[in-house]
Formats: structure tokens, sequence, C-alpha cells
């Protein structure tokens, strides 16, 4: 590793920040209205934008062409499990919670479950998914700024937590507002253009790299070039489909996923809006394995041979390798370094904030000191937003994998508890609040066990790898709360009337 | 149980909500469309890789005798790049649908 800062990337990132918190501050003036909720009408492409951004993190951006980079055909399981979701959430829930109108996981679950242990669980169960969902992120910003200052990841760590803190401050200070759609736009362009770059420079189509780097695969020595094009070099089919899986029905129980279906106006705007996101994302997950491919052909050409040690600690920084290997101008890698660490960033900063919420409403607010005013609650929140993140930091000093797959085991946890839980509220009356607190424990424990137990007992790792639970957790989840409801009285009547009326009515 | 006297009682409202039974009228419309998604969803994402599980099992010969879309094998093509359009196109058919769906309810009332 080099010892030396490298200046570019760091005044680059300085600028960005500051121009993003002036743009912040410019758009506040039109945004009115609380809860990000925009009062005019905006276009569906926009309101896509929007869906994307809040949805593009270091996992999309750094993660998948690591995992791309390693395991080839694999990697699809992460970019399917990552688009398909959304067609589950859009087809199974999505207008029928916008109709039920509770906006986050906790309100609809007390709503919807008549229950505040319920709620309560389910605060934590959010609490806990942004706290993994961070950690992976965090990662990612390590990574990067372990390589742009040439110092060693942990020290780079630690500057990465002051360096988000002080924009969230000084934002939060400002109050400035997020531009959305201005964040995807910034995003996607430092994502391509430097790809188109790099296949420009070894030689292959510049304008489609997206089609171009199967090309490449092709080109390499026949034996890395099967690996990475057969199906099964690197996974079993169960592992696959165990995954895809597991992603899909964990993006569509996602807390901060679903609340995106509430800034805009009307439930028609946010449907359309998923099929823009959709495409949005497409955007970004049609090129990440070309990233991965190419840093293979420059590994070929270079005659450079990595030992699985190094691949597997440069993976989740491949993006940003590949284009220095290739020899690309200092201001493109730079480019791409702070298109990660900014998708981290704005990933980061919603997550806490979300996490921060629970704990100080959900949590102290309705358990512990129900009588506390405002101010004494947006105290309780910043001290939980500091908690968070020095936990955070804690157990990103380790990481226990890629970035892709840290990320993988909080939507494990959502498609093992949330996801089951939304879709029988919504979609069996006879649901209630027994179902879902067995429903619940059940799934964290069908998450949390393959990680804690799986050393004493492999087959659990084998049935449930961590980052794929949910193919046999969701359903065994969903079973439980079938059962369990069963045999404990209906729910109140004037809860299923409201399902009846309002929820499934046009 | 409790709940079988709650079907039998005919003065009781009908105020059962059941994906698999769903209530005659907007709700068994909605349910087909989400049915016909989904299964559309469904076997193009899981069909794949269980099709490749029982006929690709060997690298050499997979690569020598699967087709071939813009110098990849198909499959590779299918999964990386077509799968994501037809989410989106997906997507787009079912808001047409409930689009469809809810104006022609709205008129009724």
């Amino acid at each position: 590793m080099e010892q030396s800062i490298k200046y570019t990337p760091f005044f680059l990132l300085c600028g960005v920040l500051i121009v993003s918190l002036i743009v912040g501050l410019l758009s506040r003036r039109h945004d009115r209205g609380g809860y990000g909720v925009q009062v005019r009408s905006i276009g569906h492409a926009s309101i896509g934008a929007a869906i994307a951004s809040n949805w593009m993190s270091a996992a999309s951006f750094l993660g998948i062409a690591g995992v791309f980079f390693l395991n080839g055909y694999f990697a699809f399981a992460y970019i399917l499990g990552w688009t398909g979701g959304y067609v589950l959430l859009l087809v199974l829930m999505g207008s029928q919670i916008r109709r039920f109108g509770k906006y986050t996981a906790p309100d609809f679950v007390e709503a919807r479950y008549d229950s505040s242990v319920a709620r309560v669980f389910s605060a934590v169960i959010a609490i806990v998914i942004s706290l993994i969902y961070c950690v992976a992120q965090y990662k990612g910003i390590g990574m990067v700024f372990a390589w742009m200052f040439g110092i060693d990841y942990t020290q780079a760590l630690v500057f990465g937590v002051l360096i988000t803190f002080a924009y969230l401050m000084v934002a939060g200070g400002l109050k400035a507002a997020r531009n959305p759609q201005m964040h995807y736009l910034v995003i996607i362009i430092a994502f391509v253009v430097p790809l188109m770059l790099i296949a420009k420079k070894l030689g292959y189509n510049w304008l489609v790299p997206q089609f171009s780097y199967g090309r490449a695969l092709r080109d390499l020595p026949e034996q890395v070039s099967n690996a990475y094009l057969f199906p099964w070099t690197f996974g079993s089919p169960y592992e696959w489909i165990a995954l895809c899986f597991t992603l899909m029905v964990g993006t569509a129980g996602l807390p901060h996923v679903l609340s995106r279906f509430y800034t805009v106006p009307n439930n028609r705007d946010a449907r359309w809006g998923v099929v823009w996101g959709l495409f949005f994302i497409g955007l970004l997950y049609w090129s990440a394995p070309a990233f991965g491919a190419f840093a293979h052909t420059w590994l070929t050409n270079s005659g450079t041979i990595l030992t699985p040690a190094e691949a597997q600690a440069l993976a989740d920084i491949i993006v940003i390798k590949t284009a220095e290997w290739v020899g690309l101008h200092e201001i493109f890698v730079s480019v791409l370094a702070i298109g990660g660490v900014l998708a981290a960033i704005s990933t980061i900063t919603g997550l806490l904030v979300t996490g921060a919420g629970a704990i100080s409403y959900d949590i102290y607010y309705r358990l512990i000191n129900p009588k506390a005013t405002e101010s004494h609650l947006l105290i309780v929140a910043k001290g939980a937003t500091l908690a968070l993140a020095l936990l955070v930091l804690v157990i990103a000093v380790n990481p226990p994998g890629l970035i892709a797959q840290i990320t993988a085991v909080a939507f494990a946890l959502a498609g093992n508890t949330l996801f089951p839980v939304f879709l029988l509220g919504i979609w069996w009356d006879r649901a209630n609040k027994y179902g879902a607190i067995a429903g619940m424990t059940v799934g964290t424990i069908i998450t949390f066990a393959p990680i804690l137990l799986g050393n004493l007992i492999p087959t659990l790792r084998t049935i449930l790898p961590p980052t794929s639970s949910a193919l046999v957790g969701a359903p065994v989840v969903i079973l439980t709360m079938i059962i369990v409801s069963r045999l404990t009285p209906p729910p109140p009547e004037h809860l299923r009337r409201f399902l009846v009326e309002k929820v499934h009515s046009p | 149980m409790s709940q079988t006297n709650e079907q039998e009682d005919p003065k009781r409202e009908d105020l059962r909500i059941n994906f698999f039974r769903p209530r005659p009228g907007f709700m068994r419309k909605e349910v087909t469309i989400i049915w016909v998604t989904l299964a559309a969803w469904a076997t193009m994402t899981f069909g794949m890789p269980i099709h490749l599980a029982f006929v690709h099992t060997d690298p050499t010969r997979t690569l020598a005798e699967a087709p071939y879309i813009f110098g990849i094998p198909a499959y590779f093509w299918f999964s990386g790049q077509f799968l994501i359009l037809w989410f989106i196109f997906l997507c787009f058919i079912f808001n047409v649908l409930i689009d469809w769906l809810s104006s022609s309810y709205r008129r009724r009332r």
C-alpha cells in the first residue's frame, strides 16, 4: 500500500460535500412539509431517481463489482435479488401498505397488530437492520479512505466516522435538504463514465461496456474464463437460489425502502415511480460486473497473479483499483472513490437517523418515558445516533465479510421478520399479535443461529447460510405465524373492518 | 376453534381477508393480476438456475455447447442483463393493469 496521501480525491471529496450542502440549502426553500413529503406534483422519473438514490449504497457501488471479481456468475444472485425484490414489493404490498397509511415499520406493526410489545420488537429489529447495514457502509468508507490516505484500515475507519459525523451535524444544523435526483445523477455518472474509459483503455467497446465485458471475459485464458462464466464454480444452485430469494424478500421488508412509498403524493405516482426506480438501479447493476471482468483482463495482461487472500482483500475496492491499474487519469480514479464514499455517507445518514428515531420515539418515548418533551426526545435521538455510530465502529473494525455479504445479513433479518409480518398483516385478517410476536422471535433466531452457532453445528450453515437464511426462514416464520394466530383469539373487529374497507378496496 | 363459529354465524358480517380466497369484486381481480405477475416473476428468476442446475454440470462441456448471444453464453446474458429488463417490464404491465382495474371501479361508483 502506498504511504502517501492522494490529494486529488481528498480535495474533490471536500468540494463535493460542500457543494452538496449548498445545493441542500438552496433546495430547502422549495421543500415544504415535513417528512420529506413533496407537496407539488413531480414526474414519475424524478420519483424513480429518488427511489434509486435512496437505494444505492456502498454495497451497490463497491460491493457487487467485488463479488463479481471473486465469484463471477454467483454475483448475479445479488444483482437479481436486489432488483427483483422491487417486483415483489410493488406487486404484493406497495398499494396496500400505502392505503393502510402508516409510515414506519413500528407504526404499521402497532396499528395492525394492536400491540405495543410487537411494536417495540419490530423497532428493535429495525434498529439492528440499520446497524448491520451501516457496518457494511463503514467498511466501504474505511477501505476507500485507507486507499486515499495511505493509512491502515482502522485509522481510516475512525477518520471516516468523524467525517460522516461532521457532515451529519453541519447538514442537520443548517437543516439542509437532500436533493435525491442530483445525488442519483452524480453517483451514476461517477460510476459509468470511468467504466467507459476503462473499457476504452483495454480496447473494448467503450460505448456500452455493459455488453463488452462479456467479450473481455471470453478473452481471458480459458481456465479463468470458464470459471467465471460457468454458473456453479463458486456456489451450488441451492446457495444461489437461497441468496437470491433472501435478498428479494429482504428488499420487500426493509423499513427504509418501504417508507419511500410515502414520500410521493399518491399511490399511482408511487407505483409508476418504482418502474423508473428499477430502471435507474438497473443502470448501475448492468455496469457493476464489468469492473470485475476488466480487473481480470488487466491482471492477465500484466501477468499479475493474486493469491486468494490478496484478491479477497482487494475485492471491495476493485472498482477503484481497476481504474488505477489500467492507468486512468487521477481525476477519474478519484471520481470513482468519491462516488463510493458519497453512496455510503448518504445511506449511513439515512439509516442512523431512522435508527435514532426508532430508539428515541418507539422505545424511549413509548416505553420508558411517555412524558418526555419534544426537546428532550431530540437530545435522546442525538445521543442514540452517537451510540449507534460507536457500536457500528466497534463491529466494523473487524468486518466479518465482504460489503455485499454483510449487507445481505441485514436483508436476511428483514426477510425473516418484517416481511412475513407485513405480508400476513395485509393479506390475512386472522393474523394477530401473538402470531406476529412468535413469528418475529422465530425469524430472529433463524437469522442469528447460523452466525452464532455455525462453528458448533456446521450443517446449520449449509442449510441456513448467514447471508441466505430466508429461503427456509421466511416460510417457517409464515407458518409459525399462521399456527400461533389460529390457536389464539382473532384480532379486534375494528381492525379487520379497516382491512376490508380501507386496505382492500379501490 | 373460534373462527369456525364465526364463519357459520349468518348474522355476522364477513370480514375475512385471505390471499387464497379473495373477496369477490375488486380484490378478486387484483389478486388475479398479482398471481399472474408473481408467476411470471418466479418462473423467469428461479427457472433459469433450476434449469442450469440440471443441464449444466460440467464447465468445459457447458461453455462449448451452450448457445451464445452478444459473445457470451446465453444463460449468462439472461441472468446478468435480460432479467432486470424483465423486472422493469413486469412492473410496467402490473401498473397498467392495476390502473385499468382501479379506474373501472371508480367509474362504477
